[in-house]
């Protein structure tokens, strides 16, 4: 059996834009007219009926917190941003390149609840540092760990050797799959989105968020998803198959500069919001229980 | 979803049903969490009392102190088995537990020994 290159999982992961594919373009193309404005863009995406709806629901729900209620898309971009909505609808691509596909080391829905609380939890880190674009790490948070679906679907028989020395033995998830494969899903994650063409800064804060020092190019926003993850993964919101809460790096802690005060609100922030983005992403459905 | 007084409103109280004025226009949107100056808003309209998804964290600390010390002492050890590395004497390790351990012990369900 030969074990999996970090090179060929990427190769046997192509990119996809999935259903929102014409959608993306269309509006990209837009953009690029002179005579694009927020009108335009929002009758591109009232097109789609389902999109429409969720996109309103979503601007009115506790994640965006705005006071006043949005009744049309062009409203909606406008107090988002047409960046982010654009953000959302390639990440949602990347959640539906994955669906329907299960694996038997994780449950798929799981491992994007986990992932959505992550991103939920780098947002509301970087609102309260006040970081600029608090939304393109909401990516970072949501697609950290896309490493280790990859490696779990595309190379089941090595996940079943990791998950097997990961029994054994008194180590984390992570160690086990650089014991197996020389590599672990940071490295995988890495260069799948830079193959996928993803800013640089959300590609290096992905390949990093175990070893935020050691990225000096993307070293806050590695930190931010770190501290995220660690915050999630003590709250049990879903699962990417590790069962221990990996201890915090503490220089990472220094990094963003939060006080240990700023935890509550910022736990309470992610209940309070989950609900809404998982509608918004996977549709209606509650966490798994996750003791 | 509990109906609160405007008077016993606090900060952070997250709005469970749009608040409207009576000429039914939208004072504060369903899941909006409270400031101090929207319930000054609140006052001023007149608002007698709306609907909040909880009732903040001075109820839930009330739930957590509520706990037979048995049932408090079996779900520290269950948090505490899932950290990799406990260190008590690490001030963010210790606000994170302290705020693991009242999310636990305000899930829905029962907690049993």
């Amino acid at each position: 059996m030969t074990p999996p290159t970090i090179a060929g999982l990427v190769l046997a992961t192509p990119p996809s834009l999935g259903s929102y594919g014409p959608l993306i373009q269309e509006i990209e193309a837009a953009l690029r007219s002179p005579q694009c404005s927020l009108g335009v863009i929002g009758d591109i995406i009232e097109k789609d009926v389902d999109l429409t709806a969720r996109l309103l629901r979503f601007s009115n729900s506790a994640y965006c917190g705005f006071s006043t209620k949005l009744s049309t898309v062009s409203e909606a971009i406008s107090l988002i941003g047409i960046q982010q909505v654009q953000d959302m609808l390639s990440a949602s691509s990347v959640l539906e390149r994955f669906a329907g596909l299960s694996s038997e080391f994780v449950s798929v829905q799981s491992f994007w609840q986990h992932s959505l609380a992550t991103g939920i939890a780098a947002r509301l880190i970087a609102l309260d540092r006040r970081l600029p674009k608090p939304d393109r790490l909401f990516v970072a948070g949501l697609l950290h760990d896309v490493g280790r679906l990859v490696l779990f679907l595309q190379s089941p028989k090595y996940a079943q050797m990791i998950f097997e020395v990961y029994g054994k033995e008194r180590l984390l998830l992570r160690k086990a799959e650089v014991s197996a494969l020389g590599f672990d899903h940071q490295n995988i994650g890495e260069a799948l989105l830079k193959s996928w063409k993803y800013p640089p800064t959300l590609v290096l804060a992905v390949g990093h968020h175990h070893d935020p020092a050691g990225c000096e190019a993307a070293r806050v926003e590695a930190a931010v998803v770190h501290v995220a993850d660690h915050l999630v993964n003590a709250m049990r919101v879903g699962s990417s198959g590790e069962k221990f809460v990996p201890p915090l790096n503490s220089q990472a802690w220094a990094t963003i500069g939060l006080t240990p005060e700023a935890l509550g609100p910022i736990v309470a922030g992610i209940d309070e919001q989950f609900d809404a983005v998982q509608e918004m992403f996977l549709g209606e459905t509650k966490p798994e229980a996750n003791a | 979803m509990p109906q609160i007084k405007t008077e016993l409103l606090q900060e952070g109280m997250v709005v469970s049903r749009d608040v409207k004025n009576i000429d039914n226009m939208l004072l504060i949107p369903n899941g909006c969490k409270l400031t101090s100056r929207q319930i000054g808003i609140l006052q001023a309209w007149g608002v007698h009392e709306i609907e909040v998804v909880s009732a903040g964290a001075a109820g839930d600390t009330d739930q957590l102190s509520r706990l037979p010390p048995e049932l408090l002492a079996k779900l520290t050890a269950e948090l505490r088995a899932t950290f990799w590395k406990a260190d008590d004497a690490d001030p963010v390790f210790t606000e994170l537990f302290k705020l693991m351990l009242r999310r636990r012990a305000n899930r829905p369900g029962k907690l049993r020994l």
